[in-house]
């Protein structure tokens, strides 16, 4: 009750000097500062609220860190019923075989991450918490300073009224010597106040200074620790596991990225399930078109089907629509496929098989032919890896450039080229001609 | 929805229907099934992967900023004593050393991050409705093959007096199988592919990202570990002393103690 009966008489003074009626003292002194005083309360926030979002931000990062490898190692595992992945795909043994430890090394560094973070809330968030209770009393006292300041702005604006009346009534002489009183009282107490602030002032605002040393010394030695930890781990990781991490521009990540992609991106970009859907219907008519101009070639259907890049009546698959038709399934390639030589298709070297699982290249065709030679230099581009399987077969990988010594007529025959010195015979629908 | 869009799908309704009932048969089709099930996996994954990896670079970056920013609040605590206090001067080149990061980070990191990180699981995570719409066609043709199948055999068991029906109902057979098929077929040989693929596909990425991480931490390391040329010399020994602490709680007793703070 006391608290409302002291708000109601301050609010008209407070009105009256804010719409400049009556003087409102004021002390530079103070001013200055609280002026100061202000900016560390808000300094205090800021900290309380970066450090939150900082340690926040660490635990993110281990733990979305440790996810992350979790869910890499998923994939460079052989989901349900896959098997030998190493033998597949030799270019990312490497990958393969550290991705469980770089699992574990990511899990324990989140594990001891907490700790730290736990470090920076106890020793750096509850102190600066603790601090700014501290200002909170301190913004209580500048509160009541302000409340004494406007009884005595208030009394003293009354008085100087009454004093400079001219003719003063027996009541206003009554109220004068009350208002004397008063005004005595309000100026002992806001003096007080103003006093104890203005002396305790600079000896806070010292000790702030002192306070935030060792805490930020404190605090850059937890950052750092966590840098460390960072480091630590990932050397021994890239130690143990043959990984040149030396610190380079970003710029060469990139370029050693760029230069390890394989073709796989265009290899997906070109698989039918990919591409969007416009019409079933379409799509049956087109596969039509193309089962069409494949009757011409008869029996081997089923093969020749794999092939569409090669087929001659590619004219039909063009014109039809932009839209690749589907290859094939796998399986029935290699049920319907003749007997290839060598017994070929499934059954050769892991490197094969993972090359005919990769890109479904065609078997290869029945005969060798005794080569011919021909005159004229032309060359093919390879579409497949292509592993010799005997003596005198040319060995080659998708995208090579073969010199074409002599080929036959069809594509399903084994043609004979030269590529890197080396002549022998591949067969034809392993390549396309530029 | 189209009216022949509404009319396929209170078909396909009623074909559940009558399969849930036993009345129709229902084609299982195990290849596919395994084939599915494998790709749910793979989707899954990867869509976990995207957001990990999301988060991850996010963190990073909400590490430096507030590093950048507690630097900062920190001059502006420094501001209240002089400014060539030995605090002030290590203050001041953490705050330097922070800045540097925040700035190194984003220049030298920001790009590789989204080439070999962000870019490649994009892509595969925008493959993949594409891919589920293909799985959602082929199961309503799925459905619309079993209906018209078993149209046929009813027919064949109980021939109906019109002699046009069973052509007609054949032909229908037909188209539906050939449509069926043509999808079925289709996923059957490419989802294996594209699983296949994810190998030398994410491949590269790996490497790049511990380099990435490694790159991260070293940076972070050596920037600040700069820093601790402004400390007096006792500090990192009062650290470890756990003094540090002592101090801190030391001068909150003391604030405490004034005047203004109700401590008298």
């Amino acid at each position: 009750m006391k608290g409302i009966g002291k708000a109601l008489a301050r609010t008209p003074f407070a009105v009256t000097s804010k719409i400049g009626m009556s003087k409102k003292s004021s002390d530079p002194e103070f001013d200055d500062y609280h002026r100061h005083f202000v900016s560390l309360e808000k300094a205090a926030e800021a900290l309380i609220k970066d450090t939150k979002t900082y340690t926040d931000a660490v635990m993110t990062l281990f733990m979305s860190g440790a996810n992350f490898a979790g869910h890499f190692a998923v994939i460079f595992q052989p989901i349900a019923g896959e098997y030998d992945l190493i033998g597949k795909h030799p270019d990312a043994a490497h990958t393969i075989r550290n991705i469980t430890k770089y699992e574990t090394a990511l899990q324990e560094m989140k594990e001891l991450i907490t700790p730290e973070v736990e470090l920076i809330e106890t020793r750096i968030l509850g102190p600066a918490k603790e601090l700014q209770a501290v200002m909170k009393t301190i913004r209580k006292t500048i509160t009541k300073r302000e409340h004494k300041l406007t009884d005595y702005d208030r009394f003293n604006n009354s008085l100087t009224k009454l004093r400079d009346k001219k003719d003063k009534s027996l009541s206003d002489e009554k109220n004068l010597f009350k208002l004397e009183q008063d005004f005595e009282i309000a100026t002992n107490e806001y003096e007080y106040i103003n006093n104890a602030l203005k002396q305790d002032f600079p000896r806070f605002m010292m000790l702030v200074t002192q306070f935030i040393d060792p805490l930020f010394d404190s605090f850059f030695y937890m950052q750092l620790n966590i840098y460390y930890l960072l480091l630590e781990k990932m050397n021994s990781f890239a130690d143990e596991c043959k990984y040149d991490i030396s610190n380079t521009p970003g710029a060469q990540i990139v370029q050693d990225y760029e230069s390890k992609r394989t073709d796989a991106w265009s290899l997906i970009e070109n698989l039918g399930i990919v591409k969007r859907i416009i019409s079933v219907s379409r799509l049956v008519q087109q596969s039509r078109a193309q089962g069409l101009g494949r009757q011409p070639s008869a029996s081997t259907t089923a093969s020749t089907s794999g092939l569409k890049a090669v087929t001659p009546p590619a004219r039909s698959v063009s014109s039809a629509s932009s839209y690749k038709g589907p290859p094939p399934p796998t399986s029935s390639l290699s049920q319907a496929a003749p007997p290839p030589p060598y017994s070929a298709g499934s059954s050769v070297g892991s490197a094969t098989s993972a090359a005919a699982a990769k890109r479904a290249p065609p078997p290869p065709p029945p005969l060798k032919p005794k080569p011919k030679p021909t005159p004229q230099v032309k060359y093919v581009v390879a579409l497949y890896d292509f592993a010799a399987q005997t003596d005198g077969d040319l060995s080659f990988n998708a995208g090579d450039r073969i010199e074409l010594v002599e080929k036959t007529e069809s594509a399903e025959d084994w043609w004979t080229g030269r590529l890197n010195g080396a002549q022998g015979v591949f067969p034809g629908n392993y390549v396309q001609e530029t | 929805m189209s009216w022949a869009g509404f009319k396929k799908s209170v078909n396909r309704a009623g074909t559940t229907l009558l399969q849930k009932t036993g009345q129709i048969e229902r084609t299982v089709d195990r290849e596919f099934a395994d084939e599915e099930a494998k790709y749910r996996i793979f989707e899954k994954e990867c869509q976990a992967l995207q957001k990990d990896s999301k988060a991850y670079w996010d963190a990073m970056k909400a590490m430096t900023s507030a590093q950048s920013r507690i630097a900062e609040t920190l001059e502006t605590f420094y501001g209240a004593a002089d400014r060539s206090s030995e605090g002030a001067m290590a203050g001041h080149a953490y705050k330097r050393s922070v800045d540097d990061l925040d700035t190194t980070f984003s220049r030298e990191l920001d790009v590789p991050f989204r080439t070999t990180i962000s870019e490649p699981l994009g892509k595969m995570c925008a493959y993949y409705p594409v891919i589920n719409e293909h799985i959602t066609k082929r199961n309503k043709k799925l459905l619309d093959y079993d209906s018209a199948r078993s149209k046929l055999r009813k027919l064949i068991d109980k021939p109906s007096e019109d002699p046009t029906k069973l052509p007609r109902a054949q032909q229908e057979h037909d188209e539906c199988k050939e449509m069926f098929d043509m999808l079925n077929d289709q996923l059957i040989a490419e989802l294996p592919q594209l699983l296949d693929l994810r190998v030398p596909y994410f491949d590269p990425s790996f490497e790049a990202m511990i380099r990435m991480q490694a790159k991260f931490a070293e940076e972070g390391y050596e920037k600040l570990s700069g820093v601790q040329r402004y400390f007096a010399d006792n500090v990192r020994d009062d650290y470890a002393a756990g003094q540090l602490d002592a101090q801190v709680e030391g001068i909150l007793q003391e604030m405490r103690e004034l005047s203004i703070c109700g401590g008298n």
